[in-house]
């Protein structure tokens, strides 16, 4: 049985994190930021010099908005592995959080929520920087920030329900090298998902990038109907919320034993 | 008189297997401190983890502040204080957002949460380390930080599993000190330690813990008086065979 968590509390958990979070993003949370950007001149402009074109459009608008995807993946990726089994393992913290009236299921909602939030800020600010450089061709991309959110949950959904499952750190070995990895690279947001075999095709279709990856295409690239946006948008709730609830609950069976 | 702060029936606990709590039976009284006495592996500490909910309770019967904690794990914890054993502040805060956010976690409002903080703050006497992380806290500070953040959300029954291992004479008697203080405004205290000085100074009844089970019940003079031994490690030799901090 799964009980259902208390948004009041996970937002207690949440607004921790945050807290955190703003002490630390003009520091040592800096650096993520610039990841997606130096990808994106690294590919734009070293691999663009070759690929002019992809379907007919320019390489570098081909990728940039999918690259809100990637900063998605990245961000929400690291709070639902690392940072969260930090929490859940070595620092206690939510050993203490656990005695108050906060229960296991709120301490995963509000963990994911933050996951999101934080692959939100770092997402958008990407796209802020893409817009300065021309790259955004769509007014829509004003939208496109609740659906990184909804992204940022799929993701930090996949992420928790393996960390809630693996006994030490180490196992992140496999999680970030056969999941996120070909996540980032096979989602197609450096190449379209179609010229993959289709096998390959068919697990990306399972996971969230691709779905993602359309969705900032259409917005802020301009591509696509609107219409899309729905149906991708469905697949990714119905398979955040199946998949929310390995974490749901296994996490109480693991810290209330 | 009022309803006693924990009643336990039978309670029982194995971990994969192996008992750890076999089936006690123990009450313990509002305003009241209560301790359990016992070696490492005892089950006090597992004991403690059933009340404070971080621990399933498998077998019997736990009230805590009138409600079965099995069915109301969070109207009870709203109600608790708790002071584990091993430190799990949260070190990438500061010692004054620790208790803020302990605040947030309990439900208090910013504002009410800011408050309870400055008050709890002056109370541990940690004013002018507001802004330091815990690790640059000595052990007594820590200690005293613990304290004070289990005190948060007004409890009516504060748990406290070893409150002074690994402290200094000094710092001892300091948390000591606080702890009559809680007593004196009429919070119920439950501890667990395996100091006979500490169970002989706070606890005005003591369980003495063996093996999951436990072995006799008293006032600490009570028990010396019972079994005829000048001090409570002579009475759980006699008990159990068995030196206290073994």
């Amino acid at each position: 049985m799964i009980r259902t968590p208390s948004l009041r509390c996970a937002l207690s958990v949440w607004r921790r994190d945050l807290r955190l979070f703003s002490k630390l993003w003009r520091g040592t949370l800096l650096p993520p930021f610039l990841d997606p950007v130096v990808y994106f001149l690294a590919l734009g402009f070293g691999l663009g010099a070759f690929v002019h074109s992809v379907n007919g459009i320019p390489y570098r608008d081909f990728i940039a908005p999918a690259m809100c995807a990637s900063a998605t993946l990245w961000a929400s990726s690291f709070e639902a592995t690392f940072a969260f089994f930090w929490k859940m393992d070595h620092s206690h913290l939510h050993e203490n959080i656990l005695a108050t009236p906060v229960e296991p299921e709120d301490v995963v909602l509000g963990e994911l929520l933050w996951g999101a939030t934080r692959a939100v800020i770092y997402a958008t600010s990407f796209l802020v920087v893409i817009a300065l450089l021309g790259y955004v061709h769509s007014p829509w991309a004003l939208a496109l920030p609740p659906f990184l959110f909804l992204g940022g949950l799929a993701f930090g959904a996949l992420g928790l329900a393996y960390t809630v499952l693996i006994p030490r750190m180490d196992y992140f070995t496999f999680y970030f090298t056969l999941i996120v990895n070909p996540m980032f690279l096979f989602g197609g947001i450096f190449f379209p998902v179609d010229s993959l075999p289709e096998w390959a095709q068919a697990v990306a279709w399972l996971l969230p990038t691709e779905h993602l990856v359309s969705i900032a295409r259409t917005l802020a690239g301009g591509e696509g109907s609107l219409m899309t946006v729905l149906g991708h948008s469905v697949w990714l709730v119905i398979a955040t919320t199946l998949v929310t609830l390995v974490p749901l609950y296994r996490y109480r069976r693991r810290m209330v034993a | 008189m009022s309803e006693p702060s924990v009643i336990a029936r039978g309670l029982r606990k194995a971990y994969d297997g192996v008992v750890a709590v076999d089936g006690i039976d123990f009450s313990v009284r509002a305003g009241e401190c209560f301790g359990f006495l016992g070696p490492n592996g005892a089950g006090k500490s597992t004991t403690l983890k059933m009340v404070y909910g971080l621990a399933a309770v498998e077998g019997g019967e736990l009230h805590v502040l009138g409600q079965d904690v099995a069915r109301h794990r969070r109207d009870v914890k709203a109600r608790l204080g708790v002071v584990p054993q091993d430190d799990n502040l949260d070190i990438d805060l500061t010692v004054h957002e620790n208790l803020l956010a302990q605040g947030w976690y309990h439900g208090l409002s910013g504002r009410v949460a800011r408050a309870r903080a400055d008050e709890l703050l002056a109370l541990a006497a940690l004013e002018e380390r507001r802004d330091a992380f815990p690790p640059q806290l000595s052990g007594g500070m820590r200690r005293r930080l613990l304290i004070a953040r289990a005190l948060v959300g007004t409890p009516a029954l504060v748990v406290l599993d070893e409150p002074t291992t690994g402290l200094d004479p000094q710092a001892r008697l300091t948390v000591w000190e606080s702890l009559d203080r809680l007593r004196g405004e009429g919070v119920t205290l439950l501890l667990t330690t395996h100091y006979m000085e500490e169970a002989t100074r706070l606890c005005g009844r003591l369980a003495i813990m063996d093996r999951g089970r436990i072995v006799d019940e008293g006032a600490p003079k009570e028990l010396m008086r019972r079994h005829d031994q000048p001090d409570l490690e002579a009475v759980f030799l006699q008990l159990t065979g068995r030196k206290l901090d073994a």
